[in-house]
């Protein structure tokens, strides 16, 4: 049933070979039920869509964001295609919420629709941009300050070849620590294809990037913790 | 923007007789339709009477739709046209600007039972809050084709991930939806 049912869900999409629209359509005219989802397929399209309108596109590409403010960069990125370039969320924390409610703040840190994704878009610096992709480009080579062995995530190890990069045996993560805070005064993390940046203000005025492919829900205790730190 | 991919199949399969994809083409579309004609005249039972008229002019005259514009855009414009054509007609009764819709009528199919369905702004909402707490990959290959607009190979480019990856993403955030809406008692039945 499933698979008719995904079937049908491709072809609400026009996602189907001629012939399984075919076989979808006729399924589709001998089963009420199967009608009824499809209808009720277009009611989620009209309510999401709808809901959406107002707001900013809920994917935003950075190359297109870059071409917009700096054209000769855009083409740089364009030439080092292999890198990046699909930046999908983007968030930031609110303190107040990170102290009361981290539950709900890391929900919405993973709202494609969410009001601070468009805002964190539009209002992106310009350095913090040319950051990310200096990260993401020269991850290995970027030469950084040694950070404390108690920021370590749980579980993972230092990689005895490079010190700023830690694995647990199935996510990798690259620390970079700056004396630079890009203006960053809360915690902001981004997913760029199947990596998370995560950029991490310290106390003291440095600024902490954890570049690898663990998602908030493995690095948040690891960000939680550092950034709290005094 | 042009007709997108998916909707030139159904308007293919439409303009070739086939009287199941423009079916399939009301269920997808008459919602959407009804929202925006609701918004247009204010009033459910207007719109409704609407809705039914501008999927028989859309199957009368799907023949000249040459797919310049999406497919729900000329739609739109069919039923706002006949809005305002009902709008005219009631200042001036019995004489409507345009009406093709006395002829052929025996012609259309027989699916017309709007029964349109309507979901509360709260429920609404519900669903919207739903659709956050998906996890993210489905999520995000679900919103890249709502929102926007993307094919399978699209996405699936952007995610890096294989087609039949997304389709079932996709699917899968319906289903979890729908299965949300049942436990919330949105439109069962």
């Amino acid at each position: 049933m499933d698979k008719d049912l995904e079937k049908l869900s491709a072809l609400y999409d026009g996602e189907l070979s001629s012939k399984e629209i075919q076989e979808s359509l006729a399924k589709m005219n001998a089963d009420e039920g199967l009608k009824n989802t499809f209808k009720k397929f277009g009611l989620i399209s009209d309510i999401v869509q709808r809901h959406s309108e107002q707001k900013a596109p809920k994917v935003s590409f950075l190359k297109d964001y870059l071409s917009k403010i700096n054209p000769v960069m855009s083409n740089l990125v364009t030439a080092a295609a292999t890198v990046l370039i699909t930046l999908i969320i983007l968030y930031q924390f609110d303190e107040d919420r990170f102290q009361v409610d981290r539950g709900s703040s890391l929900q919405l840190s993973s709202a494609l629709s969410s009001d601070q994704a468009k805002n964190q878009l539009l209002n992106a610096d310009q350095n913090i941009m040319e950051h990310m992709i200096h990260i993401m480009q020269s991850n290995q080579s970027h030469n950084s300050q040694q950070v404390s062995k108690n920021w370590i995530p749980v579980g993972f190890s230092a990689n005895p070849n490079n010190p700023n990069q830690y694995s647990n045996g199935r996510n990798n993560l690259f620390f970079h620590l700056e004396n630079k805070q890009l203006g960053i005064k809360k915690v902001k993390y981004f997913k760029a294809n199947n990596n998370w940046i995560y950029l991490i203000p310290l106390q003291d005025g440095r600024l902490l990037t954890a570049y690898g492919d663990v998602p908030p829900s493995v690095a948040d205790p690891m960000i939680q913790s550092i950034y709290e730190r005094k | 923007m042009g007709i997108s991919k998916g909707d030139e199949v159904f308007v293919n399969e439409i303009k070739a007789g086939n009287v199941m994809a423009f079916e399939a083409m009301v269920l997808k579309y008459q919602p959407k339709l009804m929202s925006s004609l609701i918004g247009y005249t204010k009033s459910r039972d207007q719109a409704e009477e609407l809705c039914q008229k501008t999927f028989i002019r859309v199957w009368q005259k799907i023949d000249s739709f040459r797919g310049d514009s999406a497919l729900f855009t000329w739609i739109y414009r069919i039923g706002i046209n006949l809005a305002k054509n009902d709008f005219a007609s009631s200042f001036s009764k019995g004489s409507k600007i345009t009406d093709y819709l006395d002829q052929n009528e025996h012609d259309v199919p027989q699916y017309l039972s709007p029964e349109t369905e309507l979901i509360a702004l709260e429920s609404e909402k519900k669903i919207m809050e739903f659709i956050q707490t998906l996890d993210t990959e489905t999520k995000t290959a679900f919103t890249l084709r709502e929102i926007d607009g993307r094919t399978y190979d699209e996405i699936a480019k952007i995610l890096k991930c294989p087609i039949g990856t997304v389709r079932s993403r996709i699917f899968r955030a319906r289903q979890l939806i729908l299965e949300f809406m049942n436990q919330e008692n949105i439109l069962n039945g």
